[in-house]
């Protein structure tokens, strides 16, 4: 009993992270039909930034996690006006492009801090939280609440802001909402900034708790992709329930079957909605879906 | 279609065969060629695979080389456990990857575009993680090593050995060659010119008479089948099956290999494969600075060439040659 | 003599709303058809009901007297029943003679394979067939040319002859006016009576222009809240108090 309720502290733990990414999946998806596959190397990218800021400019992990997701914000202002900004409509070349970030990426990370991971040591990874048997990391916890605020910040954000307004009217209609002024540009500008923060913050959190290397994306991406579809792929309360959901059910899934089948749980889920309910949990089903 | 740039006129075919087998003698003295022409065909067979359903059909798969590495591992099974000839061996494998391909197509194909590309890239994962994991049929991490070569063949006038390198090219040479003829007989066919009007337009080739799903089921199994045997072909020439060769990296790079070669036109594979496995081998850069110049290239070209680099040559001719004909 | 096409009794729902309330008619002879009524009467729900796109919730589609309700687009297609769509849909990338050589060709997947396997001659004098075709709406001078290339007005020509040749009992048009520009439309109505003359087939237009469609059929249906309210000669519609009505009210 112990045992499950340990692993379902972790994955709510991981599926916190995984929300994190799909959260920047969904939102670029949403606004701009563009399926982001760099979205990987965005938070791997975000966990090397945090050690660098770390070790060398600012020994607080707080603000070395604050200046990470300021500094991926700007990354995806550069990458939407630069990369896929002229790709909106033409989904092969998304792929080429993303996988041409990828190459560059991933390379250069090798090339810059080697090809073994590093290590982050921080204070929340060293002190630790008992809760009845269990013992957890206070990182454990602080990813967690990091994502309650993110979610909560989002909403709140979206819903009760003139620019988040504008954000989802964009998505909804993009034309419409040029028509009635908004600067759908802009928009874009800062779905691809928040998306790469959000990826970016989800690999700082995720640094210190296990290790920084440069595929540390690719496993996330997929499952963030997984996420997304599970919950629909429009829908942010969809991203949220996928994310948590995958976590649990992966961590859970240990308990009963090797960790060597543990990631092909996941693509199996994968694969089961999309063939029995592709339009995901919350999502819409549209005239022509099977 | 018709008039389609990309036709090969019969002794234009001609002489490309007679070049490909002619590389053999000319670079038998450089080892080191020969092998980066021989992978480069071994990998240019499931390109050619990933054009038909990319490049004339308009689906994107992301994991198709999972579909080789189910070739691959029958392929190889066969050779090792059961003694079975390579010929014989390939068939089946190939056979076996076709069969994979029409059960996943079945359910995958009625998706629309987006989930299409995703549950590709799944289905090939999944595969991958069944070949590293079965470790009693797969042998797992560690593949099947000590896969034979075929027995030397007697044409009468010479014997092929392909345990050494000049033979076994002139093998792949004869599989690329079978592989190709198979290309160019399906997209100069009818045939061909329904799943050219998938691609173009779905709703309006269903609205002309085209049984879309079947057409896309027909091209997806043999789009499998014909990775299969690339698979199968790849394995016997490492003279090994790991799982390594058939995971996520590798369909990022078949899909490369397409996609910048040029999808939809008859040579782009096989110039995506010269760029993209014997440039690399031949040029021995560091792997990672050779990795991210691959990565720069690849984003230049997907910001300004969208037909890949059959499309930028077949626009420079067209701009040599400004009468170009239907 | 069965009719060409019989609508009986077709009901669609969308989400609780009804697009198409218990439709019914009959087309028995070969003629120009118009179907019209004001947004929201059901037309285009009927078209794709008509044409396969939608399956009806209740009601019988008959073509020629079989049922062919349960049938998917393209088995309807090869039972004879052809449409153009309302944002113009040709092959962009195929020339104007490869468009209309496309929609000639047999494109059963069985056969398909076995005369690729054959490496079959294409079917004989359909070049010809195509040329003539092309000539009708004028077309015949850009053959070669890229359907892609060509403007909007050509392109719906090049769209209504691809769809010609197949041989169909039944041509829907949908909107074909729309977007063409005014001064292209008279050359329009003239392709569709010529069409007409060459192939005596049932034309079922949906337009909500009016001068045009009345000017070009011989007999209009009014569709209103998911039925067919009346139907009758040009006149008599333009006349009738219901209709009038209808589209006012």
């Amino acid at each position: 009993m112990t045992a499950l309720v340990e692993q379902i502290a972790n994955g709510m733990m991981m599926g916190a992270i995984y929300v994190l990414v799909a959260l920047g999946l969904v939102l670029i998806f949403g606004v701009m039909e563009v399926l982001n596959f760099a979205h990987g190397v965005i938070f791997m990218a975000g966990g090397y930034v945090c050690d660098v800021v770390f070790m060398h400019v600012l020994p607080s992990y707080p603000l070395a996690v604050v200046a990470t997701v300021l500094a991926l914000a700007l990354v995806g202002v550069a990458l939407e006006r630069v990369v896929f900004r002229r790709l909106r409509a033409n989904v092969p070349m998304q792929i080429v492009a993303s996988l041409g970030l990828i190459l560059i990426a991933e390379n250069a990370a090798v090339l810059l801090f080697g090809p073994s991971a590093l290590q982050l040591t921080v204070p929340s990874v060293r002190s630790l939280v008992r809760v009845g048997d269990l013992t957890f990391t206070v990182q454990h916890v602080v990813v967690i609440a990091a994502c309650v605020v993110v979610i909560a910040a989002l909403h709140l954000f979206l819903h009760r802001t003139r620019l988040g307004t504008a954000l989802r009217a964009t998505s909804q209609n993009a034309e419409a909402a040029r028509v009635i002024g908004i600067d759908a540009d802009r928009i874009y500008r800062l779905t691809f900034a928040i998306g790469c923060a959000l990826a970016g913050l989800g690999g700082a959190l995720i640094g210190p708790l296990f290790l920084i290397f440069p595929q540390m994306g690719d496993l996330p991406l997929l499952k963030g992709l997984t996420a997304i579809v599970l919950g629909g792929m429009g829908s942010i309360a969809g991203a949220i329930v996928g994310g948590f959901a995958i976590g649990i059910i992966e961590a859970v899934s240990t308990l009963f079957i090797t960790t060597d089948y543990r990631d092909m749980v996941v693509f199996a889920m994968l694969i089961a909605v999309l063939l029995i309910r592709p339009w995901g949990l919350f999502g819409v089903r549209v005239r022509g879906d099977a | 279609m018709r008039g389609r740039a990309g036709a090969v006129r019969p002794a234009t075919g001609m002489a490309f065969a007679a070049v490909l087998y002619l590389l053999a003698p000319v670079f038998a003295g450089s080892p080191y060629v020969l092998f980066a022409l021989t992978l480069t065909l071994c990998y240019a067979i499931p390109a050619v695979a990933l054009n038909l359903l990319l490049g004339y059909t308009g689906l994107v798969s992301l994991g198709h080389m999972g579909f080789a590495g189910v070739g691959a591992y029958v392929t190889a099974l066969l050779m090792k456990n059961a003694a079975v000839p390579f010929a014989p061996a390939l068939a089946a494998g190939t056979l076996a990857a076709g069969v994979v391909g029409a059960l996943v197509g079945i359910p995958c194909l009625r998706l629309r575009s987006h989930f299409f590309i995703i549950v590709t890239l799944a289905v090939g994962l999944v595969l991958f993680l069944l070949f590293n994991n079965l470790d009693w049929l797969t042998g797992g991490a560690a593949g099947l090593p000590g896969v034979p070569r075929p027995h030397p063949i007697n044409l009468g006038f010479a014997v092929v050995d392909p345990r050494r390198p000049v033979g076994f090219y002139l093998v792949a040479a004869t599989l690329f060659l079978l592989v190709f003829a198979v290309q160019y007989t399906l997209v100069h066919s009818d045939f061909g010119r329904s799943l050219a009007a998938i691609r173009q337009d779905e709703t309006l080739a269903a609205s002309r008479g085209v049984d879309v799903f079947a057409h896309k089921l027909a091209v997806f199994a043999l789009s499998a089948a014909l990775a299969g045997l690339g698979g199968g072909l790849l394995i016997d020439f490492l003279r090994a099956a790991a799982p390594q060769s058939f995971g996520f990296l590798e369909d990022i790079n078949l899909v490369l290999i397409v996609i910048v070669g040029g999808a939809g036109s008859l040579f782009g594979p096989l110039l995506g494969a010269l760029l993209f496995i014997a440039l690399p081998e031949t040029l021995r850069i560091a792997d990672t600075y050779r990795m991210v110049l691959f990565g720069a290239a690849l984003l230049a070209l997907a910001l300004s060439a969208p037909r890949g680099l059959s499309g930028l040559a077949a626009a420079a001719f067209r701009k040599l040659r400004p009468q170009a004909s239907a | 003599m069965a009719a060409i096409l019989e609508i009986e009794g077709v009901t669609k729902s969308f989400g609780g709303v009804r697009a198409v309330d218990g439709a019914s008619f009959s087309l028995a002879a070969p003629g120009i058809y118009g179907l019209i009524g004001p947004n929201g009467a059901g037309k285009t729900t009927l078209f794709d009901v008509i044409c396969g796109r939608q399956f009806a919730d209740a009601g019988s589609v008959r073509l020629a007297g079989g049922r062919i309700d349960g049938l998917r687009v393209h088995q309807r297609a090869r039972r004879g029943i052809a449409r153009t769509f309302q944002e113009c849909r040709v092959l962009a990338e195929e020339t104007c003679l490869d468009n209309l050589l496309f929609a000639a060709q047999d494109k059963q997947l069985s056969r398909e394979l076995l005369r690729m396997l054959r490496r079959a001659c294409p079917q004989p004098g359909i070049v010809e067939e195509a040329d003539r075709l092309l000539d009708l709406v004028g077309l015949r001078r850009l053959r070669a040319e890229p359907a892609g290339n060509l403007s909007y007005g050509q392109r719906r020509l090049l769209e209504i002859v691809a769809s010609l040749i197949g041989r169909p009992r039944l041509l829907l048009l949908d909107e074909p006016a729309a977007g063409v520009n005014p001064a292209l439309l008279d050359v329009l109505r003239d392709c569709l009576r010529r069409v007409f003359t060459e192939r005596q087939i049932v034309l079922l237009i949906v337009e909500h222009n009016m001068e045009f469609i009345m000017s070009l059929a011989s007999h209009i249906l009014v569709m209103h809240q998911g039925r067919v309210l009346e139907q009758g000669p040009p006149a008599a519609i333009q006349a009738s108090r219901r209709v009038i009505d209808a589209y006012l009210g």
